[in-house]
């Protein structure tokens, strides 16, 4: 077999291991500079990893709806507040 | 009973601590809700979206031994971004709204990793294209200030999936270079730095899936029809 009729045979079975590669895969393929795996990996890693210590307490967002429990539960309020936007100061 | 401004955990423990010591219990009824002035309690959109938005800084920034530094170099931001019903159902048909894109660039492509950043104006968007074929989102963005000196290009990479007529994932992840700070974004690293920022449906389950975006802050028609 000469090496144009190889790379005609061998160029095939990689584009249809291309194409069923793409077809099976359910993420996005990227002709935008970015990569599948930076992706995930970016997608992955910007999660909170849900041990950070202020995922625990269990906030209220509402003053009222945070009397209504401190009234109940016999608790003293405390408010963290600030005058920029609530998830502004990260 | 106390009051502090510094965000120091050890005094804000001591402000608590001290705060117990004189806290006496008593019977108390909660206070009644009035009708909210819907003006500072925005909503998001009926039958629309609201993503969640981190933001995250690579690379770039000069070694330090500063804990407020260090905290603030290594911080992970978050605000959400607010879809309309009709984005919602463009989305669902497999379409990438010019509008949304618009939002996505001017209010969530920011380095808010140290403070509230500075939003870009419509003139500071360069490009932004987001295209969305059979459920892949590809994309690219160029924000750049008049001046020069604050700017973003990224590649924008996603998956949507729908089922029932709705939107079940968005995922996007843009990464880029950034540069420049905001007044309130002060200590950027020097230069070009990388810059990531990802997207994913909110479910509701996080307290703060309920904030507004803070590029809404004051006028959401604002923001929504940007």
């Amino acid at each position: 077999m000469n090496a144009l009729a190889l790379f005609k045979k061998y160029s095939i079975i990689l584009l249809a291991i291309g194409c069923i590669s793409v077809f099976l895969h359910a993420e996005p393929s990227s002709p935008s500079g970015l990569t599948v795996e930076e992706f995930k990996k970016y997608h992955k890693e910007l999660q909170p990893t849900g041990k950070e210590a202020w995922l625990s307490i269990p906030w209220k967002i509402s003053l009222l709806d945070g009397q209504k429990v401190a009234g109940e539960e016999k608790k003293p309020l405390f408010i963290w507040a600030m005058d920029g936007h609530p998830l502004g100061c990260t | 009973m106390g009051y502090t401004n510094n965000r120091d955990p050890q005094r804000v423990i001591n402000l608590m601590q001290r705060a117990l010591k004189k806290f006496k219990p008593k019977k108390v009824k909660a206070i009644k809700k009035g009708d909210p002035d819907q003006r500072y309690n925005p909503k998001p959109p009926t039958g629309g979206l609201v993503l969640r938005v981190r933001a995250k800084i690579l690379s770039g920034y000069e070694p330090t031994e500063n804990k407020w530094k260090k905290i603030f170099q290594s911080s992970i931001s978050r605000d959400n971004l607010w879809l309309t019903q009709k984005e919602h159902s463009q989305l669902v048909k497999g379409e990438f709204p010019e509008k949304l894109a618009q939002r996505l660039a001017r209010f969530h492509l920011v380095d808010n990793t140290r403070g509230e950043p500075p939003m870009w104006r419509k003139k500071e968007i360069k490009n932004i294209k987001i295209d969305l074929k059979k459920g892949r989102l590809t994309g690219k963005a160029h924000l750049e200030t008049e001046k020069k000196n604050r700017g973003y290009q990224a590649d924008l990479l996603g998956v949507v999936e729908t089922k029932g007529g709705k939107v079940t994932r968005l995922d996007i992840v843009a990464k880029g270079l950034f540069w420049g700070e905001g007044t309130y974004t002060r200590n950027a690293p020097k230069g070009k730095f990388p810059l990531v920022v990802s997207f994913e449906l909110a479910d509701g389950k996080d307290v703060a899936d309920a904030v507004p975006p803070q590029g809404s802050r004051g006028w959401v028609p604002g923001y929504l029809n940007n």
